[in-house]
């Protein structure tokens, strides 16, 4: 039961920092970042082997290595998924595609990302991926493994806590509007002297970064990583996750977080096997998708949708008046002047 | 260099069910503007059908037509009760491409459990390769070849010189003009719905003849080569993506016997990345449109 607590709660903490990783990129910014579980992976991966060392005369075979102490580890894994970030957002980002074909695009890179980590083992151990991945403070805690679980709720909640703070002041500064104007009309927003492509590599990188961070957190937790944990449909969760909690909105991110695979994802794999094995988590899967589209049905703009709030003259917003904005449909296009009948 | 030859005959036989299903997705996307990511799950679907059939007694030729109409039936539900209601209220086009992801899961997942899980394999009767020049076909791949040349040619000339083909492709090309001009487009929205599907089922189950294998996940691999060849086309053009299915088709094969064999998913879908960063903003002639167009 405690097991079962925990590792909820360690969960809760990765997926909520996903969600706002996602949430910042799409929420805020509207970029479709449907690769985004490729951000997660490289994070843990580097994380993963600045902490083992060296490759040679160890049973996994990988690149770099180093052994480095708590906590550049996560910091490189961090580094890593900005940086990674940073590469493809300057390819994909920088040039106008309809959404769609962006998502398919990114897609496509978690696609072959996972493909060739595993058809070439010389990388990140192929399919077998990296295990014995040291956990931070094990060795001076000397806690039981239920206690170090404990530990590293308390320690991902500090981390959370840190991180929410950070982005909602961010999101709360001209720069976060700047991201909303964006995302709601990149033209005009071009026009009023914002640098369209530079925001959104910047936004990109940033949650690619935060992406990059929560997986460095994961694999420290799980002490394994490989392919299997990055499969490309979680980064549909995820987005499952923003829709159903509020997207736009970091509570509501938190909140998706909870509902979608903390409560559909990791809690049922608690559950006594029923069925054949493995039917469990096919109806997870169903039951993900089915709750994806009734609340975008029922309620589009997700649980807790993005607050409204009016900026005073030169900064910080004033009130934050709840209304809930609903996705209205596209403006009427203006037909050509016609001849009055 | 005769393994490259025959490399390529292969990469002909694989075209075929690629053809059949990237000339269903485009008759799809000319007229809906949808990336139907739901299109693989029915694939599958079609697969399987046509799996169960021969694995009843019933000829794989027969499978293949149940497998089509099944499909067939399958698009029309979902486009009318989950798409339709969707692109009725508006949904954005990533918006639309999630949905037809979701739709995706719930169909795959939905077979993964009532198969549980099972990869089923066809046993068709052995046959021996006949060898044409430097190439080597069983009876059963030139059937499919042949079948995914007629597809072609029937759907060709009904495209061009039926009055229902004609309507399709006013509606693809302005709904609105088409209506106004006395086109019932929501019949023409589900006889597209319903053909496209039947190819789509088609192409699954030719798929499965082709690998004889098939299970809940089978339309998948098979999805990204036909979103290649549809788009690499001109937009609603089936002889450009039957063209396309054929170079896509070579391409993997050679590349696969050029000894990248764990990477020839990974070749289909970085072309695919390439088609779209490529691909201008408009598709649908020279009208830019950022919504779905399902036409009710």
């Amino acid at each position: 039961m405690q097991a079962f607590v925990s590792i909820s709660l360690v969960y809760l903490g990765i997926y909520a920092l996903s969600a706002w990783s996602l949430n910042l990129q799409y929420g805020y910014a509207g970029i479709i970042n449907f690769g985004w579980i490729v951000f997660q992976a490289i994070g843990a991966y580097i994380a993963g082997v600045t902490a083992l060392g060296t490759s040679s005369g160890s049973f996994q075979t990988y690149i770099l290595g180093a052994r480095l102490p708590f906590p550049l580890p996560l910091l490189m894994g961090t580094l890593a998924g900005g940086v990674l970030a940073l590469v493809l957002g300057a390819l994909i980002l920088t040039r106008r595609i309809r959404p769609d074909f962006q998502a398919v695009i990114l897609l496509v890179v978690s696609i072959i990302a996972a493909q060739v980590v595993i058809a070439t083992p010389s990388i990140f151990d192929g399919s077998n991926g990296l295990s014995n991945i040291p956990k931070p403070f094990n060795g001076a805690l000397h806690l039981s493994d239920q206690g170090y679980q404990w530990f590293y709720v308390g320690w991902m909640a500090v981390l959370c806590i840190i991180v929410f703070a950070g982005l909602q002041w961010l999101c709360r500064t001209s720069w976060g509007r700047a991201l909303k104007a964006v995302r709601e009309d990149e033209t005009l927003a071009a026009y009023s002297g914002i640098n369209v492509p530079l925001l959104r590599v910047v936004v990109f990188v940033i949650g690619g970064a935060i992406a990059g961070f929560s997986g460095a957190l994961l694999a420290e937790f799980l002490g394994t990583w490989s392919p299997d944990a990055w499969n490309f449909v979680e980064t549909f969760v995820v987005f499952v996750a923003v829709y159903v909690g509020g997207r736009g909105n970091h509570v509501g991110a938190l909140l998706g977080a909870f509902l979608v695979p903390v409560v559909f994802g990791v809690m049922p794999s608690f559950l006594p096997e029923f069925g054949y094995p493995g039917l469990s988590a096919n109806l997870e899967w169903i039951v993900i998708a089915l709750l994806w589209l009734v609340t975008f049905y029922l309620r589009p703009a997700g649980i807790l949708p993005e607050r409204r709030y009016v900026a005073k003259r030169g900064g910080a917003s004033s009130s934050a008046s709840m209304r809930p904005t609903t996705p209205s449909p596209a403006p009427p296009t203006m037909d050509e002047p016609r001849t009055a009948s | 260099m005769s393994l490259y030859l025959e490399a390529v005959g292969f990469g002909v036989v694989a075209a075929a069910s690629i053809a059949i299903g990237a000339m269903g997705f485009t008759l799809q996307f000319g007229l809906t503007n949808v990336l139907n990511i739901g299109y693989g799950s029915i694939m599958s679907l079609g697969g399987l059908v046509a799996y169960a059939c021969h694995a009843a007694g019933m000829s794989i030729w027969l499978g293949l037509a149940i497998g089509g109409l099944s499909a067939s039936a399958m698009t029309l539900l979902v486009a009318k009760t989950i798409l339709s209601v969707f692109a009725r209220r508006g949904a954005g086009l990533f918006e639309m491409a999630m949905i037809t992801f979701g739709v995706s899961l719930i169909i795959e997942y939905g077979i993964a459990s009532a198969t549980q899980n099972n990869t089923y394999s066809l046993f068709l009767a052995v046959e021996h390769a006949m060898t044409l020049g430097p190439f080597h076909f069983t009876k059963v791949q030139l059937v499919l070849v042949g079948l995914a040349i007629a597809v072609f040619v029937v759907l060709d000339l009904f495209l061009r010189l039926t009055k229902l083909g004609l309507a399709l492709r006013a509606t693809a090309i302005d709904p609105d003009l088409a209506r106004a001009s006395g086109i019932q487009t929501n019949r023409i929205v589900t006889a597209a719905w319903l053909m496209s599907g039947f190819l789509c089922g088609l192409a699954g189950g030719v798929f499965t003849i082709n690998i004889l294998t098939v299970n809940a996940f089978t339309g998948d691999t098979l999805l990204s080569l036909v979103i290649v060849s549809a788009l690499l086309g001109t937009a609603g053009s089936v002889r450009g993506a039957v063209l396309a299915a054929l170079v896509i088709g070579i391409a993997t094969q050679v590349a696969s016997v050029a000894g990248a064999s764990g990477y020839d998913s990974a070749v289909a879908y970085g072309f695919l990345a390439l088609v779209l960063l490529a691909r201008p903003k408009t598709l649908q002639g020279e009208l830019v449109t950022d919504k779905a167009q399902i036409t009710v």
